[in-house]
């Protein structure tokens, strides 16, 4: 219970009472209709009631301020999201997925209330995901010397996700003005809160975190959850770090339409649960205490029920989203190279290694815009500079407060990098996702996430990331040191993916890559950093377009496509090719996956007839399925034979050298999948 | 001559058995007070109280009694003396075992008003109380999920030391 006493039912002024009242009634009069949509089939079939939440999510959008805090608001939030400023129109919109939904014109699941105009964040389903950004706007926060706060609110199951706790771990060692509320009705849908952690008080877990105060509340009375509220905030302010508000709350129905909570919580409970009504309780305390008459809260009543009807009539005549629409706010629009459209260049002079090739890039970008950012692990100790030494000299010249290292902990890498990306639409940051890209996959569940935000939002709000990887082999590095990504991250849109293989194509998609809005997935052939065949001249100001392949050698007997390491192999052979077999081969480097330079493609099997896909990753699952697919659906009456493949087999890389052999291509395997393919 | 009454949610059912034992052995002018419809002034027309303080879920003081704090934390209390008694859950909530006796009996407190009817902490098992003073919980402990045959005798022993320490 709150000391602060700044809200009281004997002191707080009459305008105030008459607000939270008027809001609370109006949240929850569109609580209780929303049923109604999905039963006459209009929409909202996701609902999760927030009724028994009203205290604390009344007091969490009271003491937001849209100027200068942000809020990431989850499922149950429509209390909230209302206090904070969304709405009954709005609220409505959202639930019946229309195209003038604030929060995403309708792609966003219902009961998912946002609006981005007011920093009211639109988040993630996965319950807690948005932890993670509220995280990074307050890394934001701290590195602009903001004044504000971010707030992220969730249930209270949400803490036995890993990530949660990577959040409030990063926040309480960054020292970051962020404030967790965790809103506890007792339950993970049918889960009770025994089977989620030992302690009943979630909150306590994190008890032994330095630099966090927790606060604990009764998030079903308004007036202690206003005024625990206002003294977290308070404190954030003051100490400049984060805080956690647990809030007693009760689920006074199921978790949503499509649960039962008669199946799980007998009889007693759930009346148990009505009679905590926090609504009633504000009520009767109004009367009581004679703030308001019968007749006065009768009045407000009848005025929030005129109101929920207009909103309902706004929300039905409200246009639906245009099928047409589909692909608007996929991926943002680049960064447009006028000077190097093609990304080719007649650059001589020095030939630089692909590791100089990126060192130098990332620091003249870096002087270039002086809202860059850089972090990872091993990325900033001395004269460590990423696992790769890449980043080598950035902390000495950029300083502490933009090139800094990062815990172990991919989500955290990539969950915070887009929070700080919300903070400002005109931060641009790079991360070293992992060690090696081995070890993104932990970061999977903010990737796939990050992938869905610009599309969700309506093209609202986009993460401004390159997310840089070492990967593939040849390094004999084994299953955790050599594997490729590309081919699983493919599948997801959302996000371009790149993979150079020459210096002069790393730095200039990399340039490329930092000066673009959305998302970019760097991939460097970390066997190729030092390798001399992919050296090449740089130009200083060099910039590689996406979705632009380059023809790495002329040829009209057949056409090689690759990309990243396999690219010098397929050079290599298709000068053997020439040599033994008087075969003119044609090698496109792909250096960009996604978007991905069809044009190229198809142009160079119209001219052979025949293609042969090369690329480290699998064959199975692999890239070089989907182009392969491409050209025999759009260049089939083209084809001399069919498209051929080689990459990895369909097994983990191993780690002696025999194994690696065995399971990576290499030049011998591509030179007999050609001799093969050209005697079809 | 000095009143007594004993004041509890009427709509409750273990809390309202609690009290018609503590009437049963109480024996003498005991007046009851269904606290769903106290007020003020009714509340300050007694010398001597017993009252029922169930804790509610992760420590919480029921509707009723909370929707009476703003009253309550007004008035004026020295002089008075007040025996409280509460049901607590000590294995499913063993993190706040009776707390609603411990913030009302603050409340109290804070107003003025003398606490009796303290218990030995033993026989219990939980983690933290917001009842306990020192080594004693400031009221009588009842956990009818755990320990439902020990109620009536525990009542018993408490009533005859309450009555000794009202005045």
């Amino acid at each position: 219970m709150s000391e602060n006493k700044k809200h009281h039912i004997k002191k707080t002024d009459k305008e105030t009472l008459k607000k939270w009242f008027h809001l609370m009634t109006l949240g929850r009069a569109i609580d209780n209709k929303a049923p109604n949509y999905l039963k006459q089939a209009i929409g909202w079939s996701y609902h999760a009631p927030f009724a028994g939440h009203d205290g604390i999510q009344l007091a969490i959008g009271q003491v937001f301020d849209k100027e200068t805090d942000h809020l990431f608001p989850y499922y149950r939030d429509m209390l909230t999201a209302m206090s904070a400023g969304l709405t009954a129109t709005e609220a409505i919109l959202n639930g019946i997925s229309k195209a003038t939904d604030v929060a995403g014109g309708g792609r966003h699941m219902s009961n998912h209330f946002a609006k981005p105009e007011f920093n009211i964040h639109n988040v993630s389903s996965a319950t807690g995901n948005h932890t993670l950004h509220a995280v990074g706007v307050g890394r934001g926060m701290k590195k602009y010397k903001h004044k504000g706060i971010s707030i992220s609110s969730q249930g209270e199951s949400s803490v036995s996700e890993g990530y949660v706790y990577e959040a409030i771990n990063g926040a309480s060692t960054e020292q970051l003005p962020v404030l967790f509320v965790f809103q506890d009705n007792g339950y993970g849908i049918s889960v009770p809160k025994k089977d989620q952690t030992a302690n009943r008080k979630v909150a306590d877990n994190f008890s032994g975190l330095k630099n966090l105060k927790i606060f604990h509340c009764n998030g079903k009375d308004v007036f202690d959850s206003m005024n625990t509220m206002i003294e977290a905030k308070q404190w954030i302010i003051d100490n400049q770090k984060p805080a956690i508000v647990q809030a007693n709350c009760v689920r006074m129905h199921s978790h949503s339409n499509s649960d039962r909570h008669e199946l799980y919580r007998d009889e007693n409970e759930r009346n148990y649960s009505q009679e905590y009504d926090p609504l009633a309780k504000y009520r009767r305390l109004l009367i009581r205490y004679k703030r308001f008459t019968e007749e006065e809260l009768l009045e407000i009543e009848a005025e929030v029920k005129a109101e929920v009807k207009v909103a309902h009539k706004k929300g039905l005549a409200a246009p639906d989203p245009d099928p047409e629409s589909i692909f608007d706010f996929v991926v943002p629009e680049p960064y447009v190279s006028e000077k190097y459209p093609e990304g080719l260049h007649n650059g001589e002079g020095e030939h630089k290694k692909l590791i100089e090739g990126l060192n130098e890039t990332l620091k003249a970008e870096f002087r270039h815009n002086p809202d860059t950012f850089i972090w990872g692990q091993d990325m900033a100790n001395k004269d460590k500079g990423g696992i790769f030494n890449v980043s080598k000299g950035m902390q000495q010249e950029f300083g502490i407060e933009r090139v800094f290292n990062a815990p172990i902990a991919e989500d955290y890498i990539m969950g915070t990098a887009n929070g700080m990306s919300r903070f400002n639409k005109d931060i641009r940051i790079v991360i070293e996702g992992a060690e090696f890209a081995d070890y993104f996959w932990p970061a999977m569940e903010q990737y796939v996430d990050s992938s869905h935000d610009y599309w969700r939002s309506n093209g609202q709000f986009t993460p401004n990331v390159t997310i840089r990887l070492a990967s593939g082999g040849y390094i004999g590095g084994g299953l955790y040191h050599s594997q490729n990504i590309e081919g699983a991250m493919a599948s997801i849109p959302g996000v371009r993916i790149v993979y150079p293989s020459y210096a002069d194509d790393a730095a200039g998609l990399l340039r490329t890559s930092m000066r673009s809005k959305g998302m970019t997935l760097f991939l460097e052939p970390k066997a190729l950093y030092n390798d001399p065949l992919a050296a090449a001249p740089v130009p200083d100001d060099f910039e590689v377009p996406f979705g632009k392949a380059r023809v790495r050698r002329k040829g009209k007997d057949l056409t090689i496509i690759t990309y990243g390491n396999t690219t010098h192999m397929c050079v290599s052979v298709a000068e053997k090719l020439q040599t033994d077999n008087d075969l003119d081969v044609e090698v496109i480097d792909l250096r960009s996956l996604i978007p991905l330079d069809k044009e190229t493609i198809l142009a160079s099997v119209k001219k052979t007839g025949k293609v042969l896909m090369v690329h480290e990753d699998k064959v199975f699952g692999g890239f070089g399925g989907e182009v392969s697919s491409i050209i025999t659906e759009e260049a089939f009456e083209w084809l001399d034979a069919p498209v051929k493949r080689v990459g990895s087999t369909f097994t983990p890389v191993g780690f002696n050298r025999i194994l690696e052999k065995a399971i990576l291509p290499n030049a011998d395997k591509i030179y007999a999948a050609a001799v093969d393919l050209a005697e079809y | 001559m000095s009143k007594t009454a004993i004041l509890y949610s009427f709509n409750t059912q273990k809390t309202s058995r609690a009290a018609k034992m503590i009437i049963e052995n109480y024996g003498k002018d005991l007046e009851e007070v269904n606290v769903e419809e106290i007020t003020a002034d009714k509340f300050l027309s007694f010398d001597n109280y017993i009252m029922g303080v169930p804790t509610w879920w992760d420590g919480e003081l029921p509707n009723y009694w909370d929707e009476f704090i703003p009253d309550l934390e007004e008035l004026k209390l020295k002089g008075k003396t007040f025996a409280l008694y509460g049901a607590g859950d000590q294995k499913g909530y063993p993190e706040n075992f009776v707390d609603a006796i411990g913030i009302l009996g603050s409340v109290l407190e804070n107003g003025g008003g003398k606490l009796v009817g303290f218990t030995k902490n033993e026989g219990y098992e939980f983690e933290s109380s917001k009842a306990l003073r020192g080594d004693d919980f400031c009221g009588l402990p009842l956990d009818f999920e755990n320990q439902a045959r020990a109620v009536k005798g525990k009542i018993k022993s408490w009533v005859e030391q309450v009555k000794k320490e009202f005045k």
